[in-house]
C-alpha cells in the first residue's frame, strides 16, 4: 500500500476510535442527564408562582460564605443544624424571640401573653400581632400556629424533642382559641420560662398552614420545604442549589421592617483559606469561621473588619465517676487543679474564654466565676491523699474530626497531658471519630473524654439537667455521676418562678458542681467573622435564632 | 472484535460484584453506630433504635448484603442517611460535576502532554527536553493539595487572573440543564455569559487536576517515542527516502502510541482519586467532595454508591482502553 494510503486508514481508525470514546464519555452524562432534566422540569413548572426571578445587582446581594456542610433540610419542623437555622432562620418567625441586647424573650408574633396558674396545669395564652402576615400576604393566624406545631411533633424529627420533651408541649393542649388568640396547657413540671425559651428556636416557627397543607407529598411537606418557603420572615427563599448555595430575597410582603438588602446568598466555602481570600478579594461580604492564622492575616487589612461573637459551646473534659481513680473526688479536684487554662486560651490565639462553670456566659445565671488556677502542689497533694501513685496512666478519648473552637481537639490533648504529667498523671491519648467516640461515651466506657458541648436552647435547664442529672441519660450518666443532690437543685433552679430566684438558685448549683462534679470546664470559643467594610449592620447573636439576622445588614 | 469487547464486559461484572462484598463488609468493621451519627448527640435511646431498625440495621450483615443486592438490581442504591435523600438523585447531581472537571482536566494532560512528550524525544537532551522532563517531575512530586493551594494564592488571591473556587460566581445563574456540564450546556444553549463565567471557573481546577496526569503522559510519551524512533523500520523508513513527517507520523507515533494509551487509562483513575481533593480546594460539589462527607459521617448507603460508581467508571475507561488498543494494534486481536 502506499503511504499516504497506509497514513489516510491508520487516521480513520483513530479517528474512529476517538467518536466511540467521545460516545461513551457523552453515554455516561446522558442517563445521568435525563433523569436529572426531567426532574428539573417538574419544579421549575410550580417554581413561577413563590420564587422571585429576575437578576439582582451584585451591589444589592449580600453574599455570606460559611461551610455548610451541616445542611440537610430548611423545613424548620426538621432543622437542628447551624447552617439549616441560618438558612431558614430569616423565612420564619416564632411568636416570641430573644433579641440581641435585651433580657428574656421579647414579642415577635405574639405581641403578648400571660401565665395563669390553673391548678394542675399552666396556661399562656399569646395574643398574636394583627399586622403579622405570611409572605403570600395572608394573615398569620393561631390555626397556622396550631398547625405548624402540630405538624412538627407529628414529624417527630431531630429538633422535636424541645417541643415535647422540654417545653412539654402535647398536640391536644394546644387551642387556637379565636383567630389571634393561641392558647397552651403545659404540666406543672415544666416552667414557663423555660417553656418561652424553648419556643424562640424554629421548631416551634409558624409556617403557613395553607401552602404547606397542599403540598405534604409522602413526607409531610418536608421534601417541598426544601425548595419553597412558607413563612412570615423578612426574606423569602429563592433556591436552594444543593451543597452550592441558598438564594433568599427580601419578602415584598414583610409585615415589619424591610430587610436592608434584595439578596443574601448564603454560599457554602469549605475551607478556611478559600474564605480568607474571598473576603479579601470582596467575592464575599462575609465570612464566617476564621482561624488564628486567617485572624492574623486580616489584621491591619482597611478593606475588613473582624468581629468576635461569643459562642455558647463549652469545651470540657468529662472523667467517669464509676471508674478508679475518678470515683473519688479529690483525683477530680486535682485535675483541676493540673491544668493550665491561662496556657490554654494562649493556644487558640485568643479564640476563646476561660469558662469554668457549667452555664455558658450570655445565659441567665453565668456568674462568670473561674476558681481554678493552675496549682501542681496542691494537685500532687490531692492525688496523695487520695492515694494515688505517681505516674499512673489513664487513658483519655477525643475527637479527631471535630474543632474545639479555634484549635482541633489532638493540639489541646497534647497541652492537657504535658499539664497532668507535671502532677504525676499520664494521660495516653486515644483520637477517634467523633461518631465513634460518641458510642464509648454513651455506653459510659470511657474514663476520660475530651469533648463540646453546645446547648440546644438558650435557658440555663439546657446545660443544667445534662451536666447534674443522671436520669437524663445525657452528660452526668455518660460520666457515670449519680448525684441526687445535684439533680434536686437544678429541678429547683428550672422551676424557679422568678429570674432572680433561678439565678441564685444556680449560683448555687455552680458553686457544687465546682467540687463535686466530674468536669473540668475549659473554655467558650468565640467565632471569628470578617466583614468587609462597604456594609455595616453585621449582628451576631448566639442565644438568638438565627445568630447573624440578615434583615439588619445593609450597604453603607 | 465484538468477542473481546464481550469478554471484557463480564469481567467487569466480576469487578463489580468484588468491589461491592469488599466495601460492605469493611464499612461494618467501622465501630460506630450510623443512627446515632445521624440522629445527632441529644438523641434519645428509642429514637435511635428505631431508627436502626428503620435502616435496617438490626439485621446481620450477610442480610443486609443480600438485601442491598437485592434492591441493586432494581437500580435501588437505597437512601443516604445524611442528605435523606436516594442515593441515585445524589449521584445524578454530584456526578456531572466531577465528569466536566475530569475531562476538562484529561484534555489538559492530552493537549499539554502528548505534544510535550514528542518534541521532548525529538529534541533529545536539547533544552526543551530538560525543561519538559523538569515541568514533568514537579508534577509527579508535588502534591495536588498544596500545588492547587498555591495556585489558588497565587491566580485567585494575589493576582486576580482566575475567578475564586466554585463552579460560576455566586451571583450567576446555572445554564438550563441538560448535561449537567455547565459548559457544554451553555454552549448548548447559547448562554455566553455564563459560558465564559463557567469556563473560567473550570480553568485552574482543570490545570492542577490535569497536572499528574500530564506529567505521567509526558514521560510516557517521550520514552514510548524514543523508543520507536531506535527501531529498524524506522531507519528504514529514512532510507527509503520518505519526509521526516511522514516517518515521524505514519510509521513512529502509531506505533509508540499503544504504552501511551494505556497510560492514558491509567492516569484516569488517578483522576478520579485526585479529585476528592481537588473538589475540596476549588469548592466543586461533585463526586469527590461528596464522598468524603459520606465517610466522615458513616453514611453507609452513600459510600457504597459513590464506590460502586468510581469502581464502574474505572474498569470501564480501561475496558475502552483495551479495544482502543486492540483496534490500532492488530497483534492484540488476533490473541
Amino acid at each position: 500500500m502506499q503511504p499516504f494510503r497506509r497514513f489516510t486508514t491508520a487516521t480513520a481508525r483513530w479517528l474512529g476510535l476517538l467518536m466511540v470514546l467521545s460516545l461513551v464519555l457523552s453515554a455516561c452524562a446522558a442517563p445521568a442527564a435525563a433523569p436529572a432534566a426531567g426532574e428539573a422540569t417538574a419544579p421549575a413548572a410550580e417554581a413561577a408562582a413563590p420564587a422571585i426571578a429576575g437578576e439582582v445587582s451584585r451591589a444589592d446581594t449580600l453574599i455570606f460564605a460559611a461551610d455548610t456542610t451541616d445542611l440537610i433540610t430548611l423545613d424548620p419542623a426538621v432543622t437542628y443544624e447551624f447552617s439549616g437555622i441560618q438558612g431558614e432562620g430569616s423565612f420564619y418567625e416564632t411568636l416570641v424571640s430573644f433579641t440581641p441586647g435585651q433580657s428574656g424573650v421579647q414579642p415577635l408574633l405574639a405581641e403578648s401573653w400571660d401565665v395563669k396558674d390553673d391548678g394542675d396545669m399552666w396556661t399562656v395564652t399569646f395574643k398574636l400581632n394583627p399586622e403579622a402576615k405570611f409572605a403570600s400576604g395572608n394573615p398569620v393566624t393561631a390555626d397556622d400556629v396550631v398547625w405548624s406545631w402540630g405538624r412538627a411533633i407529628d414529624i417527630n424529627k431531630s429538633p422535636a424533642f424541645l417541643l415535647i420533651d422540654v417545653a412539654k408541649v402535647a398536640k391536644e393542649n394546644l387551642t387556637a382559641v379565636d383567630p389571634q388568640t393561641f392558647q397552651v396547657k403545659l404540666p406543672k413540671t415544666v416552667s414557663p420560662q423555660v417553656f418561652l425559651a424553648a419556643i424562640t428556636f424554629t421548631v416551634a416557627a409558624v409556617v403557613e398552614k395553607a401552602a404547606v397543607e397542599a403540598n405534604m407529598g409522602t413526607d409531610m411537606g418536608e421534601s417541598w420545604l426544601n425548595d419553597y418557603s412558607a413563612g412570615s420572615g423578612p426574606y423569602v427563599l429563592n433556591t436552594w442549589d444543593r451543597e452550592v448555595s441558598i438564594t433568599m430575597d427580601a419578602n415584598p410582603n414583610y409585615w415589619g421592617e424591610p430587610a436592608r438588602l434584595p439578596r443574601v446568598i448564603i454560599q457554602n466555602m469549605k475551607d478556611a483559606t478559600n474564605r480568607l481570600a474571598a473576603i479579601e478579594t470582596g467575592d464575599a461580604d462575609v465570612v464566617q469561621d476564621l482561624g488564628p492564622e486567617q485572624r492574623t492575616a486580616l489584621e491591619g487589612n482597611p478593606d475588613v473588619s473582624l468581629f468576635d461573637g461569643l459562642n455558647t459551646q463549652m469545651i470540657y473534659l468529662g472523667m467517669n465517676a464509676k471508674m478508679a481513680p475518678f470515683d473519688n473526688p479529690d483525683v477530680r479536684e486535682a485535675v483541676r487543679y493540673a491544668i493550665n487554662y491561662d496556657e490554654i486560651i494562649a493556644l487558640t490565639g485568643g479564640g476563646a474564654k476561660t469558662v469554668q462553670e457549667i452555664i455558658p456566659d450570655s445565659f441567665l445565671g453565668h456568674t462568670g466565676l473561674n476558681p481554678f488556677t493552675q496549682d501542681i502542689a496542691k494537685a500532687k497533694e490531692l492525688l496523695a491523699k487520695a492515694g494515688v501513685a505517681e505516674g499512673i496512666e489513664i487513658e483519655m478519648l477525643l475527637p479527631s474530626d471535630y474543632p474545639a473552637g479555634p484549635i482541633d481537639f489532638p493540639t489541646l490533648a497534647a497541652k492537657l497531658q504535658s499539664d497532668l504529667a507535671q502532677a504525676g498523671i499520664t494521660l495516653n491519648l486515644r483520637s477517634l471519630q467523633f461518631s465513634e467516640l460518641l458510642n464509648i461515651y454513651r455506653a459510659q466506657e470511657s474514663p476520660m473524654t475530651l469533648v463540646l458541648w453546645g446547648p440546644d436552647y438558650p435557658d440555663p435547664d439546657g446545660n443544667a439537667t445534662p451536666f447534674t442529672t443522671y436520669a437524663a441519660k445525657s452528660i452526668a450518666f455518660r460520666n457515670g455521676w449519680d448525684d441526687a443532690k445535684a439533680a434536686d437543685m437544678a429541678a429547683a433552679a428550672a422551676l424557679a418562678p422568678t429570674a432572680e430566684e433561678r439565678t441564685k438558685l444556680y449560683a448555687d448549683l455552680t458553686e457544687y458542681v465546682f467540687h463535686q462534679g466530674p468536669y473540668a470546664m475549659l473554655y467558650q470559643p468565640t467565632r471569628t467573622y470578617a466583614v468587609r467594610n462597604t456594609i455595616d449592620g453585621f449582628n451576631y447573636d448566639a442565644s438568638d435564632t438565627p445568630s447573624v439576622n440578615f434583615a439588619l445588614i445593609g450597604a453603607k | 472484535m465484538a468477542r473481546f469487547a464481550l469478554r471484557r464486559f463480564s469481567g467487569l461484572l466480576f469487578v463489580l460484584i468484588g468491589v461491592s462484598f469488599i466495601t460492605f463488609f469493611l464499612a461494618q468493621i467501622v465501630p460506630a453506630d450510623p443512627a446515632a451519627t445521624a440522629l445527632g448527640s441529644n438523641a434519645r435511646e428509642e429514637q435511635i433504635a428505631a431508627y436502626r431498625k428503620q435502616l435496617g440495621l438490626d439485621q446481620p450483615a450477610p442480610v443486609q448484603y443480600l438485601q442491598y443486592m437485592g434492591r441493586l438490581l432494581h437500580g435501588d442504591l437505597g437512601k443516604s442517611i445524611r442528605t435523606r435523600r436516594p442515593v441515585v438523585d445524589d449521584l445524578i447531581d454530584y456526578l456531572p460535576a466531577t465528569i466536566e472537571l475530569s475531562l476538562a482536566a484529561m484534555s489538559v494532560a492530552l493537549l499539554i502532554g502528548i505534544p510535550l512528550g514528542i518534541l521532548a524525544a525529538l529534541r533529545r537532551n536539547t533544552w526543551v527536553d530538560g525543561v519538559a522532563r523538569g515541568f514533568a517531575l514537579v508534577g509527579g512530586s508535588m502534591p495536588i493539595f498544596y500545588l492547587g493551594l498555591l495556585a489558588l494564592g497565587l491566580f485567585y488571591r494575589q493576582l486576580r487572573w482566575v475567578p475564586g473556587p466554585g463552579r460560576l460566581d455566586a451571583t450567576v445563574t446555572p445554564p438550563t440543564q441538560i448535561t449537567g456540564l455547565f459548559t457544554v450546556d451553555a454552549l448548548l444553549t447559547g448562554n455566553w455569559p455564563v459560558f465564559a463565567n463557567a469556563s473560567a471557573h473550570l480553568l485552574l481546577p482543570a490545570l492542577i487536576l490535569g497536572y499528574f496526569s500530564t506529567s505521567v503522559l509526558v514521560r510516557m510519551t517521550r520514552s514510548s517515542m524514543l523508543e520507536t524512533l531506535g527501531q529498524d523500520y524506522v531507519r528504514t523508513a529514512r532510507a527509503k527516502g520518505l519526509s521526516e513527517r511522514v516517518v515521524i507520523l505514519s510509521h513512529v507515533l502509531k506505533n509508540a502510541f499503544p504504552p501511551i494509551l494505556t497510560t492514558i487509562g491509567v492516569t484516569f483513575g488517578a483522576l478520579l482519586s485526585g479529585a476528592v481533593l481537588t473538589e475540596t480546594i476549588f469548592n466543586w460539589p461533585g463526586l469527590g467532595r461528596y464522598a468524603t462527607t459520606s465517610v466522615t459521617t458513616l453514611d453507609y448507603p452513600a459510600v457504597m454508591g459513590v464506590t460502586l460508581v468510581a469502581a464502574f467508571i474505572y474498569p470501564l475507561v480501561n475496558t475502552f482502553v483495551d479495544i482502543g488498543y486492540s483496534a490500532i494494534d492488530p497483534r492484540v486481536r488476533v490473541k
